[in-house]
């Protein structure tokens, strides 16, 4: 007995199952292993390059909430909190038929910019797992926000 | 791209696994039954959790203990429609072929890449053809120098193969078929400084 589709998941939900695994902890990754597998860390390498890296289940969950008022979709609201997009290039392809349905594009472009971290930059995602070290040479790293 | 998917089975949990918390040890056998498989509802990516295990009785003649066991694992299964963004793997005169790293059996095939177009040999990679999208007399050539954003066309579940020529790629058992042909598509640095939301306000 399945229950094919027991509930959509957003890829911060995924990364933060992930996360709880340990397999953020562990940068050489041998230790982690024996909870998270080599397949596991290859979807967690992916989704810490996108979006879902910089959310908090607290913005996303707001952001869906707040998101009824734009008559999308679930799989919209899923696919928009995936990819957050940042500009009407990037929102139209997810939607579906934008041109039939009348859609707040600005509304939601707003809503995403307010409420959704914006995404990782390569420097900042270095930073993060880098351990703070005083010998050494610092690389040129910006000061984090 | 990810679903939970529910599911009830019988679990043979071996004898040199019994000594570990029940939970664990279930854990263990479905991993290694389902992590990184390819199930009819798409790619097990990992267990959430298990949500009940009964039985736990030892058949005659039989090492193993028998639980029948209820679990959800975490399921990648794009829906059509969707966009992702993927990362460029290689190319030829058929089309694309784009990764996630986690899954590479994805393709965007001649005619869902953007016209005018021209495919020619890769002058980095001989073996390879790439791809070139002309647009207003302009060239974007499309390769792995960044991110590439698809949308899913068809997601197939090809039957195992019976026999395969030696040559062949090896067996698929998911292939996703997509698109990058639309505004917003393609390669992320076609659509850069496009009418761009600026972030100067935030208040963060």
């Amino acid at each position: 007995r399945v229950k094919a589709n027991a509930g959509a998941l957003t890829n911060f939900e995924v990364l933060d199952l992930l996360n709880s695994r340990g397999a953020s902890k562990d940068t050489t990754r041998v230790i982690a292993s024996e909870t998270v597998s080599r397949s596991e860390y290859k979807v967690y390498d992916y989704l810490m390059e996108t979006a879902a890296s910089t959310q908090t289940r607290d913005s996303v969950t707001k952001f869906s909430d707040k998101c009824k008022g734009f008559k999308l979709a679930k799989a919209e609201i899923l696919n928009i909190i995936n990819l957050r997009p940042s500009s009407d290039v990037e929102l139209t392809p997810i939607l579906e038929k934008p041109d039939e349905r009348e859609i707040d594009i600005e509304g939601i472009l707003a809503l995403v910019q307010e409420l959704l971290p914006p995404l990782p930059t390569v420097e900042a995602h270095k930073e993060n797992e880098q351990e703070e070290t005083e010998d050494g040479e610092q690389p040129n790293m910006e000061t984090s926000v | 791209m990810f679903c939970l998917s529910e599911m009830e089975d019988t679990v043979r949990v071996p004898p040199d696994l019994l000594k570990l918390p029940l939970e664990v040890a279930i854990k263990k056998v479905l991993q290694k039954l389902l992590l990184n498989k390819v199930l009819s509802i798409g790619l097990c990516v990992t267990i959430y959790d298990i949500k009940s295990a009964e039985g736990g009785f030892v058949l005659p003649g039989d090492g193993p203990a028998t639980y029948k066991v209820r679990f959800r694992i975490v399921v990648f299964r794009p829906f059509v429609g969707e966009v992702i963004a993927a990362r460029f793997k290689e190319s030829d005169s058929n089309g694309l072929r784009l990764t996630l790293g986690f899954f590479e059996d994805i393709y965007v095939p001649a005619p869902l890449i953007p016209r005018p177009n021209r495919c020619e040999p890769d002058p980095y990679n001989r073996s390879q053809m790439r791809w070139v999208w002309i647009f207003e007399e302009q060239e974007y050539i499309i390769d792995h120098s960044c991110q590439i954003n698809f949308r899913v066309e068809n997601i197939s579940y090809p039957p195992v193969p019976t026999e395969q020529a030696e040559d062949a790629k090896p067996f698929a058992p998911m292939v996703i078929t997509g698109t990058i042909d639309d505004d917003g598509l393609g390669p992320v640095s076609w659509w850069e400084g496009c009418s761009e939301r600026n972030n100067e306000d935030d208040d963060t």
